[in-house]
């Protein structure tokens, strides 16, 4: 006999990627992904003309500031001191900055070499903030080159010196870019866990609501209707993140190499490629992502069922969105110290487990028996929590009339 | 194959100390319109639920069509509950077609013969709009087709004409005569005993939870005959102050006069000649449903059942 669960998940499915909240949800992820790594440095390249000329006359500042002005991002053009020459080379560049060829003059002297003070002439005010770097590039290169000539082993101090730290005992070595890594996908887990197991919950509310339930079981067992439902939505989230995760590769494997090729003063988004997660931590997630998934699912789909309305669910998912929000909030903490009891322990904790072992694992700081145990502990929990969500969906889904209470709902999983 | 499309034997289904059905016994025989009747609150709904499993009987057993209450079994039916809800976003092509595929019609042929309905009813044009766009009364008229699309053994019908108006309600009635006249067997539930007088072959009459009165309307009705007849006269009523009459009640356009056990109707006519009274109308009346459910139930449930039909329309709308 042909199971009625497929047509469920099939509905449930068309309509939610038919929808077009749906499609925008989906575009919007990778434009606002392009929007965080691309549009600042954009917007930083494209404010008029980016060369400089430099004017030393010490013959000794040049070599120590050109180094600070081209990673603010200035195309340095010096220029030899035509004082001597009799001509004033500010005079002579004032027409080219005029008609922006060039952003600027910045001359140097003993004075700058003494008191860090320098000339700068350009065509518009500048920025305070655009001001302050260069104030800091010139300085900061005064700095070293008189340093250098009197005292050069401080120079180390200034670049704010190195800590060679000896590790005993551990063989864990963590990645700057995978403890971003870790951050950004327990967040991005935490959103999409919640986001889906609530429209899990609204689509049992709208079914209980506007009583075409009814309908739906008089030829579906209750059971049916709640699996398909949740295997439907589920699927709408894999693919939503599916097309995130290509969307990612793309631009970080094609996109960004292009764009960098194009306009080689975009080179500071290499890091972002360097963030591009490997295939296990891929893994991670999507383990982490369905344990999660159908932990909260099913507990979203009983809150549902004990609901007559909207406010109704509102107040009585407030449980629920506790035990997803601390996770949430001790994660800076969790990631901070990875290693400590409290965060052994909570990452164990199967409602907490999908977001802070998850990043735990993925920054590197979890054993993988660990995972396993968090996971396996996530499975349990979801056989127990499904098998009592069930039972509350299945009477709860047809009563109407007040919220039922706490014993209530015990009587309900007792009976079922 | 019974002979039977339901038999309930002794169900109960008691929720908490409330007490929705109480030792039913029911049988509606393969073919006919069957009427399950009785005020608001008498538990038809929750027999209904249980013949098709959405509850389950605390006592008693349901036969479905020869066998239990399971899927197999359910899917042979087709059910129009009493609050008839809509997946109010889908296309209404789509949601007739996903309605058939539960109950294992092929999307394909469920969309055909969706659209096949759609045509009958004049509704052709709406097939690819969402449900929300469509009026109160086109949505009972898609959601009747999602009944009916999978071609099911026995109907299921609960309230099915409360809130459409009376024009739409002929449609269904017509509808309801023509499958029953192919084969299939209904069952529908109403408080409004004229709707049932004019439809049901059989009738189940249940009041406070238990089962009243059930049987064929025709043999029931000739059972509770008590020879009452109606007259219309000219002049003065006096004359019907006499012994073999035993109330006599005014109606707008005549009267209704209820005789003494045992006193043949044609007595009336002799009166009537004796006093000099000219009769412009004598007709035998069979009781009417109504009636005889007072009887039955009481005056106290019929109070229940009395509640007025537009109080109903307000709440379907609400």
């Amino acid at each position: 006999m042909k199971s009625a669960v497929f047509p469920i998940i099939k509905r449930e499915y068309l309509e939610r990627v038919r929808s077009r909240w749906f499609i925008i949800a989906t575009l919007a992820g990778p434009l606002l992904f392009i929007g965080i790594a691309v549009l600042p440095v954009l917007t930083m390249g494209s404010s008029g003309p980016s060369e400089l000329v430099v004017v030393d006359r010490t013959a000794r500042l040049l070599s120590t500031v050109q180094p600070g002005l081209e990673a603010a991002g200035y195309a340095v053009t010096p220029v030899a001191d035509a004082a001597a020459a009799g001509t004033d080379p500010v005079a002579d560049h004032t027409r080219r900055i005029q008609d922006d060829e060039i952003f600027g003059i910045l001359v140097l002297d003993s004075a700058t070499l003494a008191t860090g003070r320098a000339r700068l002439t350009v065509a518009n005010a500048l920025s305070p903030i655009r001001e302050m770097a260069l104030r800091q590039v010139i300085a900061q290169g005064a700095l070293v080159t008189r340093l250098s000539a009197d005292a050069p082993e401080v120079i180390g101090l200034l670049a704010g010196g190195t800590l060679d730290v000896e590790v005993l005992d551990d063989e864990v070595e963590v990645e700057g870019s995978d403890f971003i890594l870790a951050y950004l996908g327990a967040f991005l887990l935490y959103m999409t866990l919640l986001f889906y197991a609530v429209a899990v919950m609204r689509s049992v509310l709208e079914e209980k609501t506007s009583r075409i339930v009814e309908v739906i079981l008089s030829s579906v067992r209750p059971v049916e209707l709640m699996l398909g439902k949740i295997l439907g939505v589920g699927a709408v989230g894999l693919t939503q993140l599916g097309i995130w995760a290509v969307s990612f590769v793309v631009l970080a494997d094609v996109g960004l190499p292009r764009l960098m090729e194009a306009r080689p003063e975009l080179a500071t988004l290499r890091e972002f490629a360097s963030v591009a997660p490997t295939a296990g931590q891929l893994l991670l997630f999507l383990a982490f992502f369905l344990g999660g998934y159908f932990l909260y699912s099913s507990l979203y789909a009983a809150v549902g069922a004990m609901a007559n309305s909207d406010q109704e669910a509102q107040q009585a998912q407030a449980p629920l969105v506790i035990l997803m929000i601390v996770p949430a909030v001790i994660l800076p903490g969790v990631l901070e110290n990875p290693e400590s009891t409290m965060a052994v322990w909570t990452s164990l904790v199967p409602f907490f487990a999908p977001v802070l072992m998850f990043a735990r694992a993925v920054s590197g700081w979890a054993s993988g028996a660990e995972v396993a145990v968090a996971l396996a502990g996530i499975a349990v929990t979801t056989v127990v929590v499904a098998w009592i969500g069930g039972r509350i969906y299945r009477v709860g889904i047809l009563m109407t009339g007040k919220r039922p209470s706490v014993r209530q709902l015990w009587r309900w999983v007792r009976t079922g | 194959m019974t002979d039977y499309a339901i038999r309930l034997r002794g169900v109960t289904k008691h929720f908490g100390d409330h007490v929705a059905v109480e030792d039913l016994d029911l049988d509606v025989p393969r073919g006919t319109i069957c009427g399950l009747l009785g005020p608001n609150g008498s538990g038809k709904t929750t027999s209904i639920r249980m013949i098709l499993g959405i509850y389950v009987p605390d006592g008693g057993t349901v036969e479905l069509l020869g066998g239990p209450p399971d899927h197999e079994h359910r899917r042979r039916v087709g059910y129009l509950p009493e609050e008839r809800g809509m997946y109010k976003k889908m296309r209404v092509l789509d949601h007739l077609a996903f309605i058939g595929e539960l109950r294992g019609v092929r999307s394909s042929d469920g969309r055909r013969r969706g659209g096949e309905w759609l045509e009958r009813l004049g509704l052709s044009e709406w097939a690819d709009r969402k449900v929300e766009d469509l009026s109160k009364g086109m949505q009972q008229k898609v959601q009747f087709v999602a009944t009916v699309l999978h071609e099911p053994d026995l109907l299921i019908l609960d309230e099915p004409f409360s809130g459409l108006d009376p024009i739409n309600q002929d449609v269904l009635e017509a509808i309801v005569r023509e499958l029953n006249a192919r084969g299939t067997t209904i069952l529908f539930s109403t408080h409004l005993m004229d709707q049932a007088e004019r439809l049901c072959r059989r009738v189940c009459l249940i009041s406070r939870a238990r089962k009243v009165l059930d049987g064929d309307l025709r043999e029931i009705r000739a059972a509770e005959d008590r020879g009452d007849v109606a007259v219309e006269f000219d002049g003065d009523a006096g004359w019907l102050d006499i012994p073999e009459i035993e109330t006599a009640e005014r109606e707008e356009d005549g009267w209704h006069l209820r005789l003494r056990d045992d006193v043949p109707p044609r007595v009336i006519v002799e009166r009537a000649l004796a006093s000099g009274i000219e009769l412009r109308r004598f007709e035998r009346v069979a009781p009417r449903l109504h009636e005889i459910f007072i009887r039955h139930a009481g005056a106290e449930a019929a109070a229940e059942a009395g509640r007025p039909t537009d109080v109903r329309v307000a709440e379907a709308v609400r």
